[in-house]
């Protein structure tokens, strides 16, 4: 078996043919522009909008940010939680916000903060147990969607979303990737193993519709296996390409025999087995192989590694798309290294604030250190991938003691190719918090008449954000 | 004392912690409280349920990839297994398979066929004859067909894997048969178990399995792998048609070596010993913890369960109230118990005292460990998982908005545990479940985070009194005397192994193969392999509801 990477072999920076630009696509002018030479970026001419003057422009990254367990619980989330300062909330709104304590890490960066919004899904009688804060919070956080109430049931917590969650509605937009989408359409990427139970649905952010979640990769030596490790014998791939045929002649044989569930699952197979075949019959656009990281225990050096790799497939184009779990809902980590002593649920549900305070603390800490990663990596135009991102980042409620989705904490981080203002705070006591997602929607380019379900339709975006 | 029947009537009545949730068929477990529920008489009358179709789990699928190309094989990262209702079976055929799992599927293909198919020696071995001819084509991937497809490809199935070979051969017949193979291998009909039911001839109203669908849900159940040649050749003859010759085979397929792990394998989702795994403790606050501990205590239930299901071949309940077990060194130390012999790697029997406070795995560092935190035990966990996997009962979600929390350790002024979990059963939001819940969890209170005995905890003297169903207890052992007899015990394996085998949860309508079950599983002695082979023969794993107009949902 050969399937060693090649260090040193580089291909040109990019897809093979140009990207039709997102911004030309959406202004109907697409033209002849699909037809056109690849030019290396370190060629190409920045447009007066951000766009190469051969018209393919270097499109907007999206990404979702997740940390468990919320911020430390204060006065907004409910009159039980008074009795404790409000270090989350930004004394002062609008552009050029004064941080707050925990915000304080991130504000090297161009964070805005949406703060006051919360889940407007109804919340169904039957079965019970459908408004608790972790999975009502967690599912509208990431779907604008209330949890699948057919099949929910408590005991063995077996939610699972109803649509897509917001990085597969944009990894799988016509209106994202045009007709040359990424070598991967997303990565599903993660840090922490711990886990509040096995059921997958519970370590997975990133959701394809009910049933259908994608898991994230953990270990950085993964991510690098699956972004670099293409056999030296492209031929090879083309051959493992044709053979996916049959496989679909067999996969089309037997759907005709399937009741409608099983009918729509196996559909699904046959879509990323499409996937596939693009991405071996397109292989060589990879770029160069960083080294292949030993996976380290330690959570910062963990997301540092992972976060170096995915800014390598950023900028090589090998994906637009990403989401990224520090750590899973309701996480069981145990910040031992912070002297908390129990895994961080109970330790939220004891009640010891100042434990959760040093661990929100640290959690925004780490995302301020991915952020570096993302910002201190530039293209040749001298734009960084945190100018062309919009990451929206979020956690699966208000906070932890009482499972409060008041006041749920988001960021929207980048600058999205300069759709969105930079360092704002725009507070809405009470919002929808499906605002947040049609906000960070429309920053990417994403039309979004409407979002949200269920009760949490809404057609406007958090006023001050979008330029 | 009052009869259990009433007894369970008044919890129904005043909590909503066993009541009906009304989900839609095929999500929820909609047989309640078995051994308490109605007479078999006033059960529904039987009627199969719709097939699932499973993906392979990872140990299905590399038993299945050991079978087809020998070992040893490159071990490629595989989609991840999830068990939703306990059971990876549930999951594999409840989720859809990602982008990313789909991806694992083409690179392991890839990975394993290259492996064989670049090794002369090797490929010479599996195919045994010479590619570039016609016959030994054909003949290869109809052999290699049959056992990954686990029946005889179809006309068309056979030209379309033969014209692969052909077709990707680039002038090399070695690199052809290599790409069918890796295509094979990610056929539907191998990650799939596709068992989807012919025409009854002796009821129209119903499916049967095929003979090959039957072998391979056989094969699956004994063995966690596909099936074997002699299941295949008992397929074609039609003896896997007929209770009596299903029969025959799982008897055989129930002494097989291989079943071992297989029924390993299911006590272990049964029990949810992958917990174990993560299972962390701080070394400072509990000196007898070390790194293997956890791997010690699941390899001390393995043991356990191996004992009784096959070296004995005895009455499953003893699992509930033996005091039998098997220790190494570090667990003869958790329990304070004499076992010369035991090592590290060396486990050896031992008797736990008929003073001491341990009877039954549910006294056993596992169970103890994986449901407490850190710092302090948990009644509540450890209750729940009394009702919820001992004796399946429902226990609903928290009403939304109610206070999840108790007072905390430290401002608690040094109270137990036990005191601070009366606020559950004060305040009427929580008093429904938790009274329902953390009574029977209350008995283990003998037994710190890690499992070991204790007569103090933090605030005062361990007080480990409870009740189970109103029936009041001393502690775990007398849990234990009570569950041995309890018949909604054996109920719950029948049902959980149901589960397992099916890959799906029960319906109402299969309420009476299940009771069946129930009477055969005791009128075998509660032999575990005589309940499987129970289960093989029902009617409930033969048959399959027709398809209806709305697929088989």
């Amino acid at each position: 078996m050969s399937r060693a990477s090649k260090p040193g072999r580089s291909y040109p920076w990019g897809p093979a043919r140009p990207r039709i630009g997102r911004r030309t696509l959406l202004r109907g002018a697409v033209g002849g522009a699909a037809v056109g030479v690849a030019l290396p970026a370190l060629e190409a001419m920045l447009g007066p909008s951000g766009a190469y003057a051969d018209g393919t422009d270097p499109g907007p990254i999206f990404g979702v940010f997740f940390w468990a367990n919320g911020v430390p619980w204060h006065g907004g989330h409910g009159a039980q939680q008074a009795g404790h300062p409000d270090l989350w909330t930004p004394p002062s709104t609008g552009p050029g916000y004064t941080p707050s304590e925990l915000l304080m890490p991130l504000a090297r960066h161009p964070v805005s903060v949406l703060s006051g919004l919360e889940p407007k899904t109804a919340i169904p009688a039957n079965p019970p147990g459908q408004g608790d804060g972790h999975m009502r919070g967690f599912m509208v956080g990431l779907t604008g969607d209330r949890i699948r109430p057919d099949g929910f049931d408590h005991p063995s917590h077996t939610l699972t979303a109803l649509r897509p969650s917001v990085d597969q509605h944009v990894a799988r937009h016509p209106g994202f990737y045009g007709d040359e989408p990424s070598r991967f359409r997303s990565l599903v990427l993660g840090v922490s193993e711990a886990r509040f139970h096995d059921y997958g649905h519970w370590n997975a952010i990133s959701y394809n519709g009910p049933d259908s979640l994608n898991l994230p990769m953990l270990r950085p030596s993964q991510l690098h296996d699956q972004l670099f490790d293409v056999p030296a014998d492209l031929a090879q791939l083309g051959g493992r390409a044709r053979v996916l045929d049959a496989v679909m002649e067999d996969a089309a044989a037997l759907r005709a025999r399937l009741g409608a569930r099983d009918r729509g699952r196996l559909d699904e197979h046959l879509t990323h087995l499409s996937e596939i075949q693009r991405r071996l019959d397109r292989s060589a656009a990879t770029c160069e192989a960083p080294a292949r990281p030993v996976d380290s225990g330690d959570l910062d050096e963990r997301l540092d590694q992972m976060a170096e790799l995915l800014a390598v497939a950023l900028r090589c184009d090998l994906t637009r798309v990403f989401s990224m779990m520090l750590t899973s809902p309701a996480t069981t980590h145990v910040f031992s290294h912070l002297g908390v002593p129990d895994g961080m649920h109970k330790t939220c549900h004891d009640g010891h604030w100042e434990r959760v305070r040093a661990i929100t603390a640290y959690q925004m800490e780490a995302f301020a250190r991915f952020l570096d990663v993302l910002a201190g990596t530039t293209d040749a135009t001298g734009a960084s991938l945190l100018d062309r991102a919009c990451i929206y980042a979020t956690s699966e409620y208000g906070e932890g003691w009482k499972h409060s989705t008041a006041e749920m904490p988001v960021l929207l981080a980048g600058r999205a190719c300069g759709a969105l203002n930079e360092r704002v705070h725009a507070r809405e006591r009470g919002g929808n918090l499906a605002q947040a997602h049609v906000t960070a929607l429309r920053a990417i380019g994403l039309e979004t008449p409407s979002w949200g379900w269920n009760g949490a339709e809404t057609t406007e975006p958090v006023a001050g954000l979008l330029a | 004392m009052i009869p259990r029947r009433i007894l369970m009537t008044l919890v129904l009545a005043s909590s909503a912690c066993t009541g009906a949730i009304d989900e839609p068929e095929g999500t929820r477990p909609e047989v309640e409280d078995p051994g308490e529920s109605d007479p078999t008489e006033r059960l529904p009358p039987f009627e199969p349920a719709a097939p699932v179709l499973p993906r392979l789990t990872q140990a299905q699928y590399r038993a299945a990839l050991v079978d087809l190309l020998g070992a040893p094989l490159p071990r490629a990262e595989l989609p991840a297994d999830t068990n939703p209702y306990l059971f990876f079976n549930i999951g594999a055929a409840s989720t859809t398979l990602s982008e990313r799992g789909a991806e694992l599927y083409e690179d392991s293909a890839a990975l394993v066929a290259q492996a064989v198919f670049r090794d002369a020696a090797r490929r010479g071995a599996l195919v045994g004859c010479d590619p570039a001819s016609e016959a030994c084509l054909e003949g290869f991937v109809a052999r290699f067909g049959r056992h990954a497809f686990r029946r005889p490809l179809e006309p068309a199935e056979q030209a379309r894997w033969v014209g692969v070979a052909r077709t990707l051969a680039e002038g090399d017949p070695w690199r052809g048969l290599e790409r069918a193979v890796a295509g094979m291998l990610q056929s539907p009909f191998f990650l799939y178990r596709v068992e989807l039911g012919e025409p009854d001839p002796e009821d129209p109203t119903r499916r049967r399995y095929t003979g090959y669908e039957m072998a391979s849900r056989l094969a699956f159940l004994f063995t966690n792998a596909p099936p074997d040649e002699a299941l295949l050749d008992a397929a074609a003859a039609g003896e896997l048609d007929d209770a009596a010759g299903v029969e025959a085979h799982a008897r055989r397929l129930a002494e097989d070596p291989r079943a071992r792990e297989a029924i390993q394998a299911f006590f272990a989702q049964y029990f949810d010993l992958g917990r174990l795994e993560r299972v962390e403790r701080d070394p400072a606050r509990y000196p007898v913890w070390t790194d293997t501990m956890a791997a010690s205590m699941r390899r001390e239930v393995e043991l356990l369960v191996d004992d009784i299901v096959f070296r004995r071949d005895a009455d499953l309940r003893e699992l509930f109230d033996t005091r039998q077990t098997f220790v190494n060194d570090e667990l003869a130390a958790l329990y304070g118990v004499d076992a010369p012999g035991a090592s590290p790697i060396a486990y050896v029997p031992v008797e736990l005292p008929a003073d001491g406070p341990r009877a039954g795995v549910l006294t056993l560092g596992a169970f103890l460990a994986m449901n407490a935190h850190q710092t302090e035990t948990s009644p509540t966990l450890r209750g729940k998982y009394v009702r919820e996997r001992v004796l399946c009962q429902t226990v609903p979600a928290p009403p939304d908005d109610i206070d999840l929390n108790l007072e905390d350790p430290e401002s608690a002024e040094a109270r137990t545990l036990r005191e601070r979990l009366e606020q559950h059963r004060r305040d009427p939001a929580c008093a429904s479940c938790h009274a329902f819940i953390d009574p029977p969890g209350m008995l283990f209170e003998q037994f710190d985070s890690v499992g070991r005995f204790r007569t103090e905890e933090p605030g005062g003297p361990v007080d480990a009194s409870g009740e189970l169903d109103g029936t009041p207890l001393a502690g775990a052992k007398d849990l234990a005397l009570v569950l041995r007899d309890d018949p909604r015990v054996p109920a719950c394996v029948v049902r959980q192994l149901f589960r397992h085998a099916s890959g799906r949860l029960e319906r109402t309508s299969e309420a009476r193969a299940l009771r069946a079950l129930e009477e055969e599983f005791a009128a075998g002695g509660y032999r575990f392999r005589e309940l499987m082979v129970a289960l093989a023969t029902s009617e409930a794993f033969r048959t399959a509801r027709m398809p209806g107009e709305e697929g088989e949902e």
